[in-house]
């Protein structure tokens, strides 16, 4: 089917489009020059913004730990349902929502890749398997391998290019996307409860630091070529003092970066933008790390943006989680996962009127306007542990309106509103920053050469806002741009209308993208390996990978690496 | 003679992975490293029990017909339902199951699995507390104390004790394997001292004190991993525990609240609880707050007793008071081959683990009332589709009357006790032997199902017969909507 | 005021959040008879399962006379008026109820007064499980608002009770007051055991028989009377207990000494 998207105002950072009125042609699913006007579908634009459709760098949506999280909260569910339509099925909402409900929940804000953070290698095919279930957007998944033994080993003996083989042995047989790296040295830990403090602690048996998993992992990433950097979620997360970790986490691979290239991803960096010595000295190191990121060009980070609302926490992050527990007294579950990973969840509520969670909110708002370059910060709430994505049109709100932020200071503790940074910052994205921070930016860090712009031969994944930049002003008016990203008027998708006015019109499959790593020399399984491979877990070699059986849409990128 | 390797065992929640079975003439005539149960599946199945042509009932007898009429029949049935129930499901793959709860929400009806009368209120509670658990291989690395509590592994999950925890070999703790054999050893010398007293005094009865009595044994302060029993009575598996500790039946609660008690500081008024001395507790508390990693599996003894899931309430409590002194985990231990996969697909499409409710066309959850047992017991349910399982054989009497009084499909490899009274009878390939697919182990480990043989002819899998329904549902409904 | 009869026996379950005082109010006859109700899996209007008739009397007040053991979520949010039932009735009646007056000539299914805020709920035969208990999952109990059973109730009546009271005239059944936090339930007659297992704060009072106190409560005094409600008291003597020792431990629980000999062992520790 051909469309043409006439007169449409057009935002399009990755090509430079700041804007403009024109036409966008779509043939094929993808992006063209032109198309036959006569046939084609036309959509009229015309005052309303385009936008390549909205990419999310960091959400959990799938998986083993996020369905725990549903099996956890029937109480979250039971008053946010949807009825099956003839065209979609039904599901249930809030925090996490079910498979269907969350394809459509992501396409109706006119998103349309999404990336599950959080893969435990051992239960990768549980989260294709709800890949399959998640319709229209497209999927991909970074495996969990910053405590996995085999990298722990192989870096502990200096053998980088041995352990780069079997990180690309590893993202092949989960069919993940990126290095995902978690607390690094801090889950191992935590196998016997405890928890490293420090990028320079020993992990207990291993005889290595979080310092040296990172950099090892960084020097890995590059030897194989991989399309986006290191994603790594620091250590000592969601404690007060910690931003000087987190300094200590992007200093730490400074040299391992080429010039202008990033070489690390710091996610959900609120979390770890904590100054003080405890609760009640309790502030925030956005300006620190503000100015550190100002000051360099080898990391790009997201916001991890807190909600005032009922939410799960649920990250692989097991000590956080139990010290969350401990904080809260609230329910908690853990799962440990063999020889790789661990993870924990706790129901969580962000309260205006609690002093913690308002520094909390105000750090996220900080961090997005106070690191100037909007290509190196995007906005997530780490969905659902800041809060579910669906308010990502709140935080729109409140980065493109100082009055926005303002009406809900208002509302905040007390103490957190006088200690916050946010009055003395009157930055306003516009819409083109927008656009980098939701789509663009992302995509790029992601190295997804045909996702986050409408240059011709970009896939046609495309939403369209019905907001005109020329009479509306996101400042003042912002609960009319809150409301227009809440309900695309058009989400397209590989070509194919599936959303009109808000409402589901077409069900889509989307795809799973993966890493199909191309080394000189593939690992070799020997008789060796597999005795070592029954050392370590309790499955089967043969049993372990995910193959394609599990991906009902499988879309390999092949990756020719220097290894 | 071709060797197929590493198959997943389709019987129990250990889901063993290393299989090796040798084939004949599409015949599996050798099982190796299989427990008894594996092994009189896979050798088994194909037993005369097997039903190979569908059924309908007609005049009051079930006769052979065509899989097109037996689809259409079933279809038929549970359109024209007002409150159908469709039920079932754990000893099947994630992608029957996959369509099963497509179709649950196309007809509108209520889809249950077994968890409903096993493990159901495991998971009610859960969803109170929470719960610290971990995959298998944890266990087997770390623990150096391993409960089973209301469980006899032995018997029931036969590999899980070699494979999993006490005798198989981890990377911070060895197998206890070579103790176990002293201990036998040490109970045989004894015995042969005791017959030759015996012989020598001609006394009935010699005076040697049992392995096992209610004082803690010095097993428990010895290095190494320790291995504790709680149960009503004496099973083979508590033989072999370091520790058994005798529960008054009905009393686990009140024994899970004292040792939480005890794991807090805090005294307790009386001097016995459950029929075990309060001396005795403290001890096990001991070693449960000086261990580096415990792990606490508990069966049916414990959800099924008097309290049901505030048993399990509070035993995870005590794992979640625990973890504020060591190291502490806690695993049901799933019966069903794939009740685990049936609770997580469940829960990913819908938000819930068992009893779904699609009759207001979303989910509704609310075990007591959405539960099948609970709706045929009120009577309220007038059709039911059951897939790979034998309800007739195992509910109460009540709820067994109502199921066959109403349209009743069964889709099943067997002729079980539930086909027999069916209206419409589906034989279904065998599962992770005729047909492939995805399972959940114990610990939410998904693991593939090997197809091994081919199904015998027109025999389809479970999957194939769902899809065709749905077909065929959506067919009659789509003509009925033309008509209206 | 609005009477409704059921015009069968129902078989399948009815969903019937639409009979709420709020929702009549206002409305025509005619207005109320399309009002949506569920059986089974089919939509259904009012007028197709109830025969309604109308009173000159111009108040919010239904009346339901029948067997409506089937019909559940009656009153569901409601906040004013008056619903009174002369039969049995079924599930959730009086779910997350703010306000007005519920009466039953009968008996109730489980999960009355679910989640409860305020209001009051009269039931004059039995009550089934979960009496005032909260949602699978959440420990948001009952808030406020009164509950009275005159006959028995089934288990966990008052779990995760925050405020509010709860009063049995007959027996109940095991763990009633599970995890409760605040409030009062006052039980007549004889409890199961387990009785306010893993409560942190609140107060349950038993004139019955008790067969036995969880080995986590500890004993705290004999008390000659207990107050129920504002003007009202129970009189003893009572052995009073402290627990759940395995939670915050702040929860009273009261237990007629008259009616339990056997709990006279715990008077040595005073």
């Amino acid at each position: 089917m051909e469309i043409l998207i006439k007169n449409g105002i057009v935002y399009d950072p990755i090509n430079g489009i700041n804007g403009e009125k024109m036409d966008i042609a779509v043939k094929n699913g993808k992006i063209v020059e032109k198309v036959n006007e006569s046939t084609a579908l036309h959509i009229d634009a015309s005052e309303m913004i385009v936008m390549p459709g909205g990419v999310d760098i960091h959400s959990h949506i799938a998986g083993g730990k996020v369905n725990s999280g549903r099996l956890l909260r029937p109480e979250d569910h039971f008053k946010d349902y949807e009825p099956k339509t003839s065209i979609t099925r039904s599901g249930v909402g809030y925090s996490i929502p079910s498979t269907f409900t969350t394809g459509y929940r992501y396409a109706k804000m006119g998103y349309t890749t999404v990336m599950e953070p959080a893969m435990p290698p051992l239960e990768a095919k549980h989260t294709h398997e709800e890949f399959n279930d998640i319709p229209i957007i497209d999927k991909a998944a970074y495996p969990l391998i910053g405590d996995w033994w085999f990298v722990l080993e192989y870096l502990r003996e200096g053998k980088i290019e041995e352990c780069a083989r079997y990180v690309a042995w590893m993202i092949i047989s989960t069919k993940g996307y990126a290095i995902k790296i978690v607390n690094p040295g801090g889950l191992e830990t935590w196998g016997f409860g405890r928890n490293v403090a420090s990028l320079d602690d020993q992990v207990p048996h291993f005889c290595i630091t979080p310092r040296e998993i990172l950099r090892g992992l960084c020097k890995v990433n590059k030897l194989l070529n991989l399309p986006h950097t290191i994603h790594v979620h620091t250590n000592n997360l969601g404690i007060p003092g910690n931003y000087i970790t987190a300094l200590d986490t992007m200093k730490c691979i400074e040299d391992l970066a080429d010039e202008g290239k990033p070489a690390i991803h710091i996610t959900h960096c609120q979390f770890s933008a904590f100054k003080g010595d405890d609760w009640r000295t309790f502030r925030s190191g956005a300006e620190e790390i503000a100015h550190y990121v100002n000051a360099h060009t080898h990391l790009t980070m997201d916001m991890g943006q807190v909600i005032f609302t009922d939410t799960t926490t649920m990250t692989a992050d097991g000590p956080f989680q139990f010290n969350l527990y401990q904080l809260t007294g609230n329910k908690w579950t853990n799962h440990d996962v063999e020889t790789e990973t661990c993870s924990g969840i706790v129901p969580f509520r962000y309260r205006r009127k609690s002093f913690v969670h308002a520094v909390q909110w105000s750090i996220g708002l900080e961090l997005a306007l106070l690191i100037k370059n909007p290509w190196k910060i995007f906005m997530t709430t780490d969905h659902p542990n800041g809060g579910p994505f669906t308010a990502y049109p709140k935080i729109i709100a409140w980065l493109m309106s100082t009055k926005a932020r303002e009406a809900t200071m208002k509302k905040i503790n007390r103490k957190a509103r006088n200690r916050s940074l946010l009055p003395s910052i009157d930055r306003e994205l516009s819409f083109y920053e927008i656009a980098i921070v939701t789509r663009a930016g992302q995509a790029k860090a992601l190295g997804l050469s045909n996702k986050g712009h409408l240059g011709i031969g970009a896939d046609a994944d495309i939403a369209i806002y019905n907001i005109n930049p020329e009479t509306s002003d996101p400042s003042k008016d912002y609960r009319t741009i809150r409301k227009a990203f809440e309900q695309a008027t058009y989400t397209i998708k590989g070509g194919k209308i599936v959303v009109k006015n808000g409402e589901i019109v077409k069900q889509v499959k989307g795809v799973t993208m993966w890493l199909d790593i191309h080394t000189s020399e593939p690992v070799k399984i020997s008789e060796d390996m597999k005795r070592r491979f029954k050392e370590y877990w309790t499955v089967e070699y043969e049993n372990y990978p995910v193959t394609e059986h599990y991906l009902e849409n499988s879309y390999p990128i092949k990756v020719k690496a220097s290894v | 003679m071709p060797v197929v390797k590493a198959v997943t065992c389709p019987v129990c929640g250990s889901l063993c992975d290393d299989i090796e079975l040798t084939v004949e003439n599409n015949n599996i005539v050798k099982v190796k490293n299989g427990c008894a149960m594996c092994e009189s599946k896979f050798l088994g199945y194909n037993s005369e029990h097997r039903v190979l042509r569908p059924l309908i009932r007609k005049n009051g007898k079930l006769i052979e017909t065509s899989f097109e009429e037996a689809i259409r029949n079933a279809a038929k049935i549970l359109t024209e339902a007002n409150y159908p129930i469709l039920y079932g499901w754990s000893s099947t793959s994630c992608e029957a199951i996959r369509v099963g709860l497509e179709l649950a929400e196309e007809v509108g009806g209520v889809i249950d699995n077994t968890a409903v009368v096993c493990h159901g209120p495991s998971l009610l509670s859960v969803q109170e507390v929470g719960i610290p658990s971990c995959t298998l291989g944890q266990i087997r690395h770390r623990a150096d104390l391993i409960i089973y509590w209301g469980s006899n592994p032995w018997s029931a999950h036969p590999r899980h004790i070699e494979r999993y925890t006490t005798y198989a070999e981890g990377r911070f703790e060895k197998s206890a394997w070579k103790g176990y054999l002293n201990k036998i050893k040490a109970l045989l010398a004894k015995k042969k001292i005791e017959s030759s007293i015996r012989r020598l005094f001609l006394k009935k009865k010699p005076t040697v004190h049992e392995s096992i009595s209610k004082e803690p044994p010095e097993t428990l302060s010895r290095k190494g991993r320790k291995f504790i029993v709680v149960d009503v009575r004496k099973t083979k598996t508590a033989e072999m525990a370091d520790y058994f500790i005798q529960v008054e039946p009905n009393k686990d609660y009140e024994l899970l609240q004292a040792l939480r008690a005890l794991v807090r500081d805090e005294e307790i008024d009386v001097d016995k609880v459950a029929g075990v001395p309060i001396e005795c507790l403290e001890e096990v508390v001991d070693v449960m707050v000086n261990c580096s990693f415990g792990a606490l599996f508990f069966g049916l003894g414990l959800t099924m007793s008097k309290g049901k899931l505030r048993n399990i309430d509070t035993a995870l409590s005590l794992i979640k008071d625990l973890n504020m002194r060591t190291k502490f985990v806690l695993m049901p231990m799933r019966g069903h081959f794939n009740v685990t996969g049936a609770n997580t697909v469940f829960t990913w499409q819908t938000g819930y683990p068992y009893a779904v409710d699609f009759s207001l066309g979303y989910p509704r959850y609310n075990p007591g009332e959405t539960t099948v047992v609970d709706i045929l017991l009120r009577r309220e349910s007038d059709a039911a589709l059951v897939i790979a399982s034998d309800p007739v054989a195992n509910f109460p009497t009540k709820t067994v009357e109502h199921l066959v009084k109403n349209p009743l499909i069964v889709i099943d490899p067997h002729m079980n006790v539930t086909s027999h009274m069916a209206d419409v009878v589906i034989p279904s390939a065998f599962v992770g032997i005729e047909a492939e697919g995805t399972a959940y182990r114990m610990d939410h480990v998904p693991l593939p199902l090997k197809k091994i043989v081919e199904p015998p002819n027109g025999i389809h899998s479970d999957e194939e017969i769902l899809r065709r329904i749905l077909a065929e549902v959506r067919k009659i409904k789509n003509k009925n909507e033309e008509e209206a | 005021m609005i009477t409704l009869y059921p015009l069968k026996e129902f078989k399948h379950p009815i969903i019937a959040e639409s009979i709420n005082p709020e929702f009549f109010q206002g409305k025509s006859i005619q207005e109320i008879g399309s009002l949506k109700i569920w059986e089974g899996n089919k939509e259904r209007k009012l007028r197709e399962l109830f025969k309604i008739e109308e009173d000159k009397a111009d108040n919010p007040t239904i009346t339901i006379h029948g067997n409506i053991g089937k019909v559940r979520k009656i009153g569901k949010k409601m906040e004013k008026g008056e619903i009174t039932i002369y039969g049995n009735v079924g599930m959730h009646l009086g779910e997350e109820m703010k306000g007005g007056k519920i009466t039953v000539h009968g008996n109730a299914d489980s999960w009355v007064g679910s989640m409860m805020k305020g209001g009051t709920i009269e039931i004059h035969g039995d009550a089934g499980d979960y009496l005032g208990a909260p949602y699978r999952g959440s420990n948001e109990g009952m808030h406020g608002g009164k509950i009275i059973v005159h006959g028995n109730v089934r288990s966990e009546a008052g779990a995760h009770m925050r405020k509010g009271i709860i009063k049995i005239y007959g027996n109940a059944s095991q763990f009633a007051g599970f995890r409760m936090r605040g409030g009062t339930i006052y039980i007549q007659k004889d409890a199961e055991e387990r009785v306010g297992a893993c409560m942190s704060d609140g107060k349950i009072v038993i004139c019955g028989f008790l067969k036995s106190v969880l080995p986590t409560f500890t004993i705290e005094g004999i008390k000659k009377k207990v107050k129920i409600e504002e003007d009202e008291k129970a009189v003893g003597p009572f052995y009073l207990f402290r627990g759940d020792l395995t939670e915050k431990g702040e929860g009273k629980l009261y237990v007629s000494k008259e009616k339990n000999p056997h709990l006279s062992y715990y008077e040595k520790f005073l």
